[in-house]
C-alpha cells in the first residue's frame, strides 16, 4: 500500500488526444490557418472510443486530434509560411492605412508564397498512391473550373483548374481510357481506367451554379490548392508514360486543320491555343512521332491446366476491351449547338470517333455541317428544319448508351422525336438473382451477339406481352427445379403453348445435324446426379445451412420476379395512355 | 574690370558736370555751400578723422543726383537730344471721361506701388553664370573627343565590357495557383541520398522529418466518389426511380416523426391545464371531507411513532438463542444435503448440459459475429467529430419534375455541396455550421428630417 496517488487524466487516452484549440495554439496559428495546413498534410480529425476519459471528465462535443500528428505538425515548413503571410497582411493594412502606395507597391512585389511538392512528395511516395487518390482531385478540379469568374475564389486557381482538366481529358482520349458515364440529374459521372485503376469522376453541368451558402469556400479552396498540384504532377507522368509532349501541344498535322480564318473573332491571341486545346477536337503532339500503337499483346506464360480458363477469360475480356475501345471508330459526327458539347466531344473522341461542330458554338470545328461523310448528327429537338438522307440524327443518349453497353446500339430506339429507352446507370452490377430491368436484358443480349426481335415486338404487341408472361412462367419453374437441360424443355414448352394458341410459328427448315454433344451432356448429367448425392449424404446442420442458403437465393428470385411484374403493369397502364392519346 | 569700367564712367560724368553745359537737378544747390568758408583743424594723421571731418557733401550730392536722373530718365539729362525732352503740344485738351468708365482704366493703387519705378537696370549676377573648373572640364571633353575620333574607349567603359553578365535576376517565387506554372517527375527513380551528413540535415532542419505511416490510412472506407443511385439518372428506369423516390421518402418520414416527437415532449400537458369551474367545486368539496378525515388520523400516527421510537429492542433469552442458532444450522445441513442429490442427479442430466453449454456457446458466438458486424457497419459511418452530427440529404426529382430531354434537364441539387458533404462524410472534415452575424452594438433607427417632411 501507499505511493502517491494517481491522478486523473495524466495517463492513457487523455494523454493520446488533444483538442482542437489546444493544438491550434501549440501551433501558434490562427483557426483557418490552421484548418489549412491539416487539410494540406491530411491530419484529420478523431473520435477518441471514450470521450469523457479524453475530454477530463467533460461530455462536451469537442473536436480532437492525436497528439503525435499535431507534434508531426509542427515540423512543417508551411507553418512558418503561413505567419510571414500573417505579417504580410498586417504590413499590407499598414501601407494601405498610411496612403504609403510605393510601400504597397513594394509589399506586393515581395509576397511570401508556398509550394505543396513537397507535402504531395510526402503524401504520396508513389504515383500509384497519387492515383488512388485522384479521384477527389478529379472532382475538385472540374467543378471550380466551372465556377465563373467573379470573386467567390482566386480567378487563377479557376484558370489553373481549367488548364489541369483539359488535360486531363486529353490524357483520356489519347489513352482511350475512359469506360463508362451516366447522366444524372446531379451532373455527369465518368469512370476511366488508368493504369489499372478505376478512376471515376464527377462534372457538374454547365451554367448550373446556385451558389450554396452552407459550404465553407475556405475548405473547398484548400482542398482544391492540394489536388491541383497532384493533378499536375500526375498528369505530367501520366502524359509522359504515352510519349506525349508535356505542356500539351497539338499535332502539326491538327494544328494546321484547325487554323480557322475566324481566330482572333472567337478567342484573343494568347488564349486561343489553351481554348483550341479545350475543344478537344485534334489529337496531341507527341515526343516521337509513332505510327498508331502496336497492340500489347498479353504476355503467354505456360500455366497450369486450372489456370487455363482463367487465361482464357481474361483474353476475352481483353479481347472485347479492345472492340469496346473502337466503338466510334470510322464514324464522323455532328454536333448541333443545343447538346453539350464538352462532354459528347470528350466521350466520342475517346471512342475513337471524329467530331465537330458548327463554327460559331466554339473554336476548333473540323468539318462543317454540310459534309456528306457525316453518319451521325446529334440533335436534340423535336425536329429538324434541313435533313440529309445518308446520316442518321439522333439524340445525345445513344452515344452515352452505346459507351455503357459496349456496343453500337440500335439508332431506331433514339431518332429524333421519339421516346428515349431509360438512361440506366452503368455502375450497378447485378448479381444473379437480382431484378435486371427489361432494358437491360436487351442491351446484354446485343453484347451476346443476339438480334433484337425488334420488328417482331412491334408487329404485335399483344404477343410480346404474352411472351413477357411465359418468361415470368419460366423463371417460376426455375424456383422448382434444378435441372441443367431445362432449356430445352423450355423451348419446347414454349412451341407447344404457341401452337396451342394457334399462333404461326417462326417455322424455319435446317438441316439436320449429327448429335455431338453426347459426352457433354453426359458429363453434365453425371454431375447433376453427384450433386443430388451429395444433397442427400449431408449432416443434418450442413442441410439445414444449404436450405436456408437455396431458400434465400429463391426469396431473391421471387422479389425479382415481382419487381417485373410491376414493371409489366406499369408498361401497359402506359402503352394504354399512349394508345388513348393516340385515338 | 567692372569696377574699374564704372570708376571711369563716374569721372566722366564728374567731367561733364563740370562743364557748363551740365544742368543740374537740384537747382538750389549753391556752389558757394559747397566750399566751406572756415577750414578746421583736424590731425589728419588717422583715419577716423579723415572721415570725419573731409567734407564729402558735394560729391555725394553730385551722385546722388547723377543717380537720380539715371532713375528717373534712364540717363543724364544733358546728354539727351533735344527731342526727347521736349515736345509741341497741339493736341486739344481730351474730353473728359466719364467717371465710371475712368475708374476701370485706372490701375490700383497697390499695383502702382508696387511697380517697379527706376529705370536703371539690375546688374547681372555674373556669379550665377560662372562654371567651377570651366576650364579644365572644356579640355577633358576635346580630350575625350578626340580619343572617341581614334576610337579609344575611356577606361571605365572598357571595365564595364570587360566585366562578366550579371546572373540572371532571382526567379520572383511563383504563386501556388499561377495558371502556367510547370510541373516535373515527380516520382522518378529515386536520387541518391546527399553527400551531406544525414545528422547535419536533420539537426538544422534541412531534412523534413519522415511521415507517420499511419497517416496514410484512410479516415473512413467510403469511396471518394460515390455514384448516385440508378434512380438518379435523368431518364430513369420506372422501378428504380421509385425506390430512389422510397428512401427519399423514408427519409423524410424518420425526419417529420422525430420533429413530431419533439413537439410532443414540448406540448403543454393536459394535466397541467388549468381545471375547469365544476372540477374545481367538486375537488374543493373532496378536499373538505379529507380534511375532516385527516383531522382525527394525525393524533393516532404521531402516537404511534413515539411509541417506536422509545421502544427499545428487548435482549434475548439465552434459549432464545441456542434455538436460533440450532435452526440455522439445520437449514444450512438441508440445503448442503440438497445440493449434494443435486449434483448427483446432474450425472443423469449430463446430455442435457451438455446440450446447454452448447447453446450458449453458440449464443455468444452468434453475439461476436454480430457486433464484429456493427463494427464492419460502423466503419462506413461518419464519426461524430464536433458539436453537429453529419446529415445527409439526398437528390432526387419527382416524377413530374423529371426532364423530357437532356436539353430541357433542370440539375438537381449542387455539385459542390455534394462534395462538401463527401468529405464530412469521409470524416475528413468536421460538419460545422456558418457561422453567425453577431452585432455587437444595438441598432438605433432614427427617422430622418427629410423623410419625416414626406410621410
Amino acid at each position: 500500500m501507499g505511493g502517491t496517488q494517481k491522478k486523473k487524466f495524466e495517463r492513457g487516452s487523455a494523454t493520446n488526444y488533444i483538442t482542437r484549440n489546444r493544438a491550434r495554439k501549440k501551433l501558434q496559428l490562427s483557426l483557418p490557418d490552421f484548418r489549412r495546413l491539416c487539410i494540406l498534410k491530411g491530419i484529420y480529425p478523431h473520435e477518441p472510443k471514450h470521450k469523457k476519459k479524453v475530454n477530463k471528465g467533460s461530455t462536451a462535443p469537442r473536436t480532437f486530434y492525436l497528439l503525435k500528428d499535431i507534434r508531426f505538425l509542427l515540423h512543417e515548413p508551411i507553418v512558418a509560411k503561413f505567419r510571414e503571410y500573417k505579417i504580410f497582411v498586417r504590413k499590407l493594412r499598414k501601407a494601405y492605412g498610411k496612403t504609403e502606395w510605393s510601400a504597397v507597391e513594394r509589399l506586393k512585389e515581395n509576397k511570401p508564397t508556398y509550394k505543396l511538392d513537397h507535402i504531395i512528395k510526402e503524401r504520396y511516395p508513389s504515383f500509384i498512391d497519387a492515383l488512388r487518390d485522384i479521384d477527389d482531385a478529379l472532382c475538385m478540379c472540374f467543378l471550380f473550373s466551372t465556377f465563373a469568374r467573379t470573386g467567390k475564389c482566386h480567378v487563377q486557381t479557376i484558370q489553373l483548374c481549367r488548364r489541369l482538366t483539359v488535360e486531363w481529358m486529353n490524357y483520356v482520349i489519347a489513352s482511350r481510357s475512359l469506360r463508362k458515364v451516366f447522366v444524372s440529374i446531379k451532373g455527369m459521372y465518368y469512370q476511366a481506367e488508368v493504369m489499372g485503376q478505376l478512376i471515376t469522376w464527377l462534372v457538374p453541368y454547365q451554367f448550373s451554379h446556385d451558389h450554396p451558402t452552407d459550404v465553407d469556400y475556405r475548405v473547398m479552396a484548400t482542398f482544391t490548392e492540394l489536388y491541383t498540384t497532384l493533378l499536375g504532377f500526375v498528369n505530367f507522368r501520366l502524359y509522359h508514360s504515352l510519349n506525349l509532349v508535356y505542356p500539351p501541344k497539338l499535332d502539326i498535322k491538327a494544328e494546321s486543320e484547325l487554323k480557322g480564318e475566324n481566330e482572333d473573332e472567337y478567342a484573343m491571341d494568347s488564349e486561343s491555343y489553351p481554348e483550341k486545346l479545350a475543344a478537344l477536337s485534334a489529337s496531341l503532339a507527341r515526343v516521337v512521332s509513332t505510327a498508331e500503337e502496336d497492340d500489347a499483346q498479353l504476355d503467354a506464360f505456360p500455366t497450369e491446366e486450372e489456370d487455363l480458363e482463367k487465361v482464357e477469360a481474361r483474353e476475352k475480356e481483353q479481347m472485347q476491351l479492345e472492340t469496346q475501345k473502337k466503338i466510334f471508330e470510322g464514324l464522323k459526327f455532328f454536333l448541333n449547338r443545343e447538346v453539350p458539347r464538352e462532354s459528347l466531344a470528350f466521350v466520342i473522341r475517346s471512342f475513337g470517333g471524329e467530331v465537330s461542330w458548327d463554327r460559331s458554338v466554339c473554336i476548333g470545328s473540323t468539318y462543317e455541317a454540310t459534309d456528306e461523310t457525316i453518319t451521325h448528327q446529334i440533335v436534340d429537338r423535336p425536329n429538324v428544319d434541313k435533313s440529309y438522307i445518308n446520316r442518321y440524327y439522333i439524340q445525345p443518349q445513344w452515344v452515352y448508351d452505346c459507351v455503357n453497353a459496349k456496343v453500337l446500339l440500335p439508332v431506331e430506339d433514339y431518332f429524333v422525336g421519339v421516346t428515349l429507352p431509360p438512361h440506366l446507370s452503368p455502375f450497378v452490377e447485378e448479381k444473379d438473382g437480382d431484378y435486371v430491368p427489361p432494358e437491360k436484358l436487351k442491351i446484354m443480349a446485343l453484347q451476346r451477339g443476339e438480334k433484337p426481335a425488334q420488328e417482331q415486338e412491334d408487329d404485335d404487341d399483344d404477343e410480346e406481352e404474352e411472351n413477357d408472361d411465359d418468361d415470368d412462367d419460366e423463371e417460376d419453374e426455375e424456383e422448382n427445379e434444378d435441372d441443367e437441360d431445362e432449356a430445352e424443355e423450355k423451348n419446347l414448352k414454349e412451341m407447344e403453348k404457341q401452337k396451342s394458341q394457334g399462333k404461326s410459328l417462326q417455322v424455319k427448315v435446317t438441316p439436320g445435324k449429327m448429335k455431338m454433344e453426347n459426352p457433354v451432356r453426359l458429363e453434365q448429367e453425371e454431375k447433376a446426379e453427384e450433386k443430388r448425392l451429395a444433397i442427400m449424404m449431408m449432416k443434418k446442420k450442413e442441410k439445414y445451412l444449404y436450405d436456408k442458403i437455396m431458400f434465400g437465393k429463391k426469396r431473391k428470385i421471387r422479389e425479382a420476379n415481382k419487381l417485373a411484374a410491376k414493371r409489366k403493369a406499369f408498361d401497359d397502364t402506359e402503352k394504354a395512355k399512349k394508345k388513348k392519346t393516340k385515338n | 574690370n567692372s569696377s574699374s569700367i564704372t570708376f571711369n564712367k563716374t569721372l566722366l560724368k564728374h567731367a561733364a558736370v563740370s562743364q557748363p553745359g551740365f544742368l543740374g537737378l537740384k537747382s538750389n544747390v549753391k556752389s558757394s555751400e559747397l566750399v566751406s568758408s572756415r577750414r578746421k583743424r583736424v590731425n589728419k594723421n588717422k583715419k577716423k578723422n579723415w572721415n570725419r571731418h573731409s567734407d564729402i557733401h558735394d560729391v555725394e550730392d553730385f551722385l546722388e543726383d547723377i543717380r537720380h536722373q539715371e532713375r528717373t530718365t534712364g540717363g543724364l539729362l544733358s546728354e539727351k537730344p533735344d527731342d526727347s525732352l521736349f515736345f509741341l503740344d497741339v493736341e486739344a485738351e481730351p474730353v473728359k471721361a466719364e467717371k465710371g468708365k475712368r475708374r476701370v482704366q485706372r490701375p490700383l493703387r497697390i499695383d502702382l506701388i508696387l511697380q517697379h519705378d527706376s529705370m536703371v537696370p539690375a546688374p547681372k549676377n555674373v556669379t550665377a553664370y560662372q562654371q567651377p573648373n570651366a576650364k579644365k572640364l572644356r579640355r577633358i571633353a576635346q580630350r575625350a573627343e578626340q580619343l572617341a575620333a581614334k576610337g579609344v574607349l575611356p577606361r571605365r567603359q572598357r571595365h564595364l565590357l570587360s566585366r562578366r553578365p550579371a546572373e540572371k535576376t532571382v526567379k520572383k517565387a511563383e504563386a501556388n495557383n499561377n495558371p502556367d506554372r510547370d510541373f516535373y517527375a515527380m516520382w522518378g527513380e529515386e536520387k541518391v541520398t546527399d553527400s551531406a551528413d544525414p545528422w547535419y540535415l536533420q539537426q538544422t532542419g534541412k531534412k523534413l522529418v519522415q511521415r507517420p505511416e499511419k497517416l496514410n490510412q484512410k479516415p473512413s472506407v467510403l469511396p471518394a466518389v460515390e455514384v448516385i443511385a440508378p434512380g438518379g439518372s435523368y431518364n430513369p428506369d420506372f422501378l428504380s426511380h421509385q425506390a430512389l423516390l422510397q428512401e427519399a421518402h423514408d427519409v423524410e418520414v424518420q425526419k417529420q416523426k422525430q420533429e413530431d416527437k419533439l413537439q410532443r415532449q414540448l406540448a403543454f400537458r393536459k394535466e397541467d391545464r388549468a381545471t375547469e369551474v365544476q372540477t374545481i367545486i367538486s375537488a374543493v368539496a373532496a378536499c373538505l371531507y379529507e380534511d375532516e378525515d385527516e383531522a382525527a388520523a394525525p393524533n393516532e400516527d404521531e402516537a404511534d411513532s413515539a411509541l417506536g421510537a422509545i421502544a427499545v429492542a428487548e435482549k434475548k433469552t439465552e434459549r432464545q438463542r441456542k434455538k436460533e442458532k440450532a435452526e440455522k444450522m439445520k437449514t444450512q445441513q438441508q440445503q448442503a444435503s440438497r445440493r449434494q442429490t443435486e449434483r448427483q442427479q446432474q450425472l443423469f442430466q449430463l446430455r442435457s448440459i451438455k446440450s446447454s453449454i452448447k447453446q450458449q456457446e453458440l449464443q455468444t458466438k452468434a453475439r461476436q459475429m454480430k457486433r464484429k458486424a456493427r463494427q464492419e457497419a460502423q466503419k462506413a459511418l461518419p464519426r461524430r467529430l464536433g458539436k453537429l452530427k453529419y446529415a445527409q440529404d439526398l437528390e432526387v426529382q419527382l416524377s413530374d419534375e423529371l426532364a423530357a430531354s437532356l436539353r430541357q434537364l433542370k440539375p438537381e441539387g449542387s455539385v459542390l455541396k455534394d462534395r462538401f458533404k463527401s468529405l464530412q462524410k469521409r470524416n475528413l472534415i468536421e460538419p460545422r455550421e456558418r457561422a453567425k452575424f453577431k452585432r455587437r452594438l444595438k441598432v438605433k433607427y432614427v427617422e430622418k428630417r427629410a423623410f419625416r417632411q414626406i410621410t
